[in-house]
C-alpha cells in the first residue's frame, strides 16, 4: 500500500513539475533558448500574487494567480523584444548570457524587497489538505497542479494547431528566415510566446508556493528541475513534459523513501546529468555536425 | 619591437611585478593585503573560467565545483595527513584538476546552452551531496588546522604567486598550438575539425588547467578565511562572479578578467553596505553589455581606440 502511495504522489508531484516546465519548453522549441531566468519568473509569480493579495487586502490565491500572471507576462514581452530577441544574432551564447543576467536582477529584486527568507505561506486550506481515495492519500494541491497541466497542455496544443498565432509561432521556429519572409513578425512571435512561457510560469509558481516553501533563491533549483523535466521529455514535446515531469516527480519520491529525503537535489541533478550523458543526441543536433 | 623584447616583456613583466609585490607583503597596511589578497583571488578565479568560458566558449557554471574541491581538499589534507601546508595546497590543485577532467568528460558531450544548464546541475548535485557528507562535517564548519594558520602577508604571497603562474600559464597557453586550436574550435568547430583539431582531445586538458588553477584559487582561499563552511565554498556565486566578470571585461581576451576583476572587485567593496544593490547593479551592467558592447569593457576600449587612430580596417576585424 505504501507503495502505491508513493506511486500516486510522484505521479502527482510530476503534475506539478510539468506545469512548470512548461514554459522552458515552449520557449525552447520555438527558438532554440534556454531560458536561464525561467525558475526565477516562477518565483516571482509566486511573490507577484503575494503582493496582489496584499494590495487587494485578500484573495484566493489561485485567482489572485491570474492577474499576477498577466503581469509578468506584460512585463517579460519587451524584455524578449528588446533585449533578448537583438542579441539572438550574435549566436547561441548571448541571448542565454542576457536570461541569465535577468534571473540575477530579478533574485536580488526579490531579496532587497522581501528579504532572503521564504515568503510567507498563505493561509488556505486546500495548500496543506489531503483526500483518500481507496486507501491511497493525496494532496489536494498535487491533484489541482496535475490537471492544470494537462489543461495547460491541451490548450496549448489547440492554440498551436488552430490558431493564427499558433501558425506563426509553428511557423517560426521551423524556419524563422523564410516564416519572415512570407509576412510574419518573427521578432514580435518570439516576444509573445516568452510573454505566454511568462504567463504559464507565473501561474506555476502560485501552485510551487502552495504545495511548499518559496523563497527568492529558489529559482535556481527550480530551473534546473524544469529542465530535467524538459530534457526527459524530449525537447519541444508538449506531452513529453508531462510525461518528463511524471518521470521526475516519481524519482524524487521514491528517491526519498529509499535513500533519504535530503539527497533529492542530488538525484534529480543527477540524473539530468546521467540523462544528458546516455542520450546527448537527442539533445543537440549540433552533435552530428563534429 | 623584435620577438625577443615582446616575449621578455610578456613573460618578464609578470614576474617582475609579482616579486615586487611579493616583498612588498610585510610593508604594506594590512588592510591594503587584504584588498589586495581578494582582488588577486577574484582575478585568478576570472582567468582561469576565461579559459573555458572565453577562449574555449563553454559557458560554465560549475566552477564552484573546484573552489569547492581547492578549499576543502586542503583543509582535509591538513587535517587527516598532517602534511605541509604548500604541498597541501598543491595536492589539493591537483585534485581539483583530476576533477575538471573528469568533468569534462560528460560535460563536453554538451553544446552551448546545455553545457552551462549540466554544469549548473552538476554543481548543484555537488553542493546537495557535501552539505549532508560527513566526512566533510556537512553542513557545520570546517576550521582549518593549526598548520593552516597563516597571517594575512602569507596569504597575500600566495595569491600573487598563484596569480603571476595563472597569467604566464594564460599567456603561454594562448600562443601555443593547444590555444590556437581551443580558439579554431571556438570560432568554426567544423572548419576546425577538417582540419583535423580533435575537440575532446584539445578540451581536455583546458578543463583540467582550469581546474587546477580555480583550484588552486580555493586553496589560497581557505587559507584566507581561516574555516570553511560548505555554503560558501561550493556557492553556485563562484561561477556567477567568474562569468560575470570575463563577459563585463571581455569574453575571451587576457586583459578582460583583469579589468571586469578590478570593477567587480571595487564595486562590492564601496558598496558593502549594500551588497544586494552591487549584485543587480553588476547584473544589469551584464545585460547592457551584451546586448550593446558584445565585446565586453576591454573590446570597446580597443575599437574605439582603433576609431581615433583611423585604423578602421583592423578593427572590423
Amino acid at each position: 500500500m505504501e507503495f502505491v502511495n508513493n506511486l500516486v504522489t510522484g505521479l502527482l508531484l510530476g503534475g506539478l513539475y510539468a506545469v512548470a516546465a512548461l514554459g522552458l519548453s515552449i520557449v525552447f522549441g520555438t527558438m532554440k533558448l534556454v531560458n536561464l531566468a525561467h525558475g526565477q519568473l516562477l518565483i516571482l509569480g509566486a511573490y507577484l500574487t503575494t503582493m496582489l493579495i496584499t494590495i487587494a487586502a485578500g484573495g484566493d490565491p489561485l485567482l489572485m494567480g491570474i492577474p499576477a500572471a498577466i503581469i509578468l507576462a506584460v512585463l517579460v514581452y519587451p524584455l524578449q523584444r528588446y533585449i533578448i530577441t537583438p542579441v539572438m544574432a550574435q549566436g547561441e551564447e548571448p541571448p542565454m548570457t542576457v536570461t541569465f543576467g535577468i534571473s540575477v536582477v530579478i533574485t536580488t529584486l526579490l531579496i532587497i524587497f522581501f528579504t532572503s527568507s521564504p515568503m510567507p505561506i498563505w493561509p488556505v486550506d486546500y495548500a496543506t489538505a489531503q483526500i483518500e481515495l481507496g486507501g491511497v492519500r493525496i494532496r489536494v494541491i498535487y491533484l489541482i497542479a496535475t490537471v492544470l497541466a494537462i489543461v495547460f497542455i491541451l490548450a496549448l496544443m489547440w492554440i498551436l494547431k488552430r490558431t493564427a498565432f499558433g501558425r506563426q509561432v509553428r511557423a517560426a521556429s521551423i524556419d524563422a528566415e523564410a516564416a519572415g519572409l512570407v509576412g510574419i513578425d518573427v521578432k514580435k512571435t518570439y516576444a509573445r510566446v516568452m510573454a505566454l512561457s511568462a504567463f504559464i510560469a507565473g501561474y506555476a509558481g502560485v501552485l510551487i508556493a502552495l504545495s511548499g516553501a518559496v523563497a527568492p533563491s529558489s529559482g535556481t533549483s527550480w530551473l534546473l528541475r524544469a529542465f530535467t523535466v524538459v530534457v526527459i521529455g524530449g525537447l519541444a514535446s508538449l506531452p513529453g513534459t508531462l510525461y518528463g515531469g511524471f518521470i521526475v516527480g516519481l524519482v524524487e519520491t521514491f528517491g526519498a523513501v529509499w535513500i533519504g529525503p535530503q539527497y533529492r537535489d542530488v538525484l534529480v541533478f543527477g540524473l539530468l546529468v546521467v540523462i544528458l550523458l546516455v542520450r546527448p543526441n537527442g539533445l543537440f543536433a549540433k552533435a552530428v555536425k563534429a | 619591437m623584435s620577438p625577443r623584447i615582446a616575449n621578455l616583456l610578456r613573460y618578464g613583466l609578470p614576474v617582475v611585478i609579482g616579486i615586487i609585490l611579493y616583498f612588498c607583503a610585510g610593508v604594506l597596511e594590512l588592510s591594503t593585503v587584504n584588498d589586495l589578497t581578494g582582488l588577486f583571488l577574484l582575478m585568478t578565479l576570472a582567468m582561469a573560467w576565461n579559459l573555458v568560458g572565453g577562449f574555449g566558449g563553454q559557458f560554465s557554471l560549475g566552477h564552484s565545483i573546484f573552489v569547492g574541491v581547492g578549499s576543502y581538499a586542503t583543509a582535509v589534507i591538513l587535517t587527516t595527513l598532517g602534511w605541509p601546508l604548500l604541498p597541501a595546497m598543491l595536492a589539493a590543485a591537483v585534485m581539483s584538476a583530476f576533477i575538471g577532467v573528469l568533468l569534462a568528460y560528460p560535460l563536453l558531450r554538451l553544446r552551448g546552452p546545455y553545457l552551462a544548464v549540466g554544469s549548473l546541475g552538476i554543481a548543484l548535485a555537488a553542493y546537495g551531496w557535501m552539505i549532508n557528507w560527513n566526512f566533510t562535517k556537512a553542513s557545520q564548519a570546517y576550521a582549518m588546522p593549526p598548520s593552516g594558520q597563516v597571517s594575512l602577508p602569507e596569504v597575500f604571497q600566495y595569491s600573487t604567486v598563484l596569480l603571476v603562474v595563472t597569467v604566464i600559464a594564460i599567456v603561454a597557453l594562448v600562443r601555443s598550438p593547444l590555444g590556437l586550436r581551443l580558439v579554431a574550435l571556438r570560432d568554426n568547430e567544423l572548419g576546425a575539425a577538417s582540419v583535423g583539431v580533435k575537440r575532446v582531445r584539445t578540451l581536455l586538458p583546458i578543463w583540467g588547467l582550469s581546474g587546477l588553477l580555480t583550484g588552486a584559487m580555493g586553496a589560497v582561499y581557505a587559507v584566507q578565511v581561516g574555516s570553511l563552511s560548505v555554503d560558501a565554498s561550493f556557492a553556485i556565486q563562484w561561477s556567477l562572479d567568474a562569468a560575470i566578470i570575463c563577459v563585463i571585461g571581455g569574453l575571451g581576451t587576457l586583459s578582460g578578467p583583469f579589468v571586469g576583476a578590478i570593477i567587480i572587485y571595487y564595486l562590492r567593496k564601496y558598496a558593502a553596505d549594500f551588497s544586494n544593490w552591487a549584485l543587480l547593479i553588476e547584473a544589469v551592467v551584464l545585460v547592457v553589455v551584451v546586448r550593446f558592447f558584445p565585446a565586453g569593457i576591454v573590446g570597446l576600449v580597443t575599437s574605439t581606440y582603433k576609431k581615433f587612430t583611423g585604423n578602421r580596417a583592423v578593427s572590423k576585424k
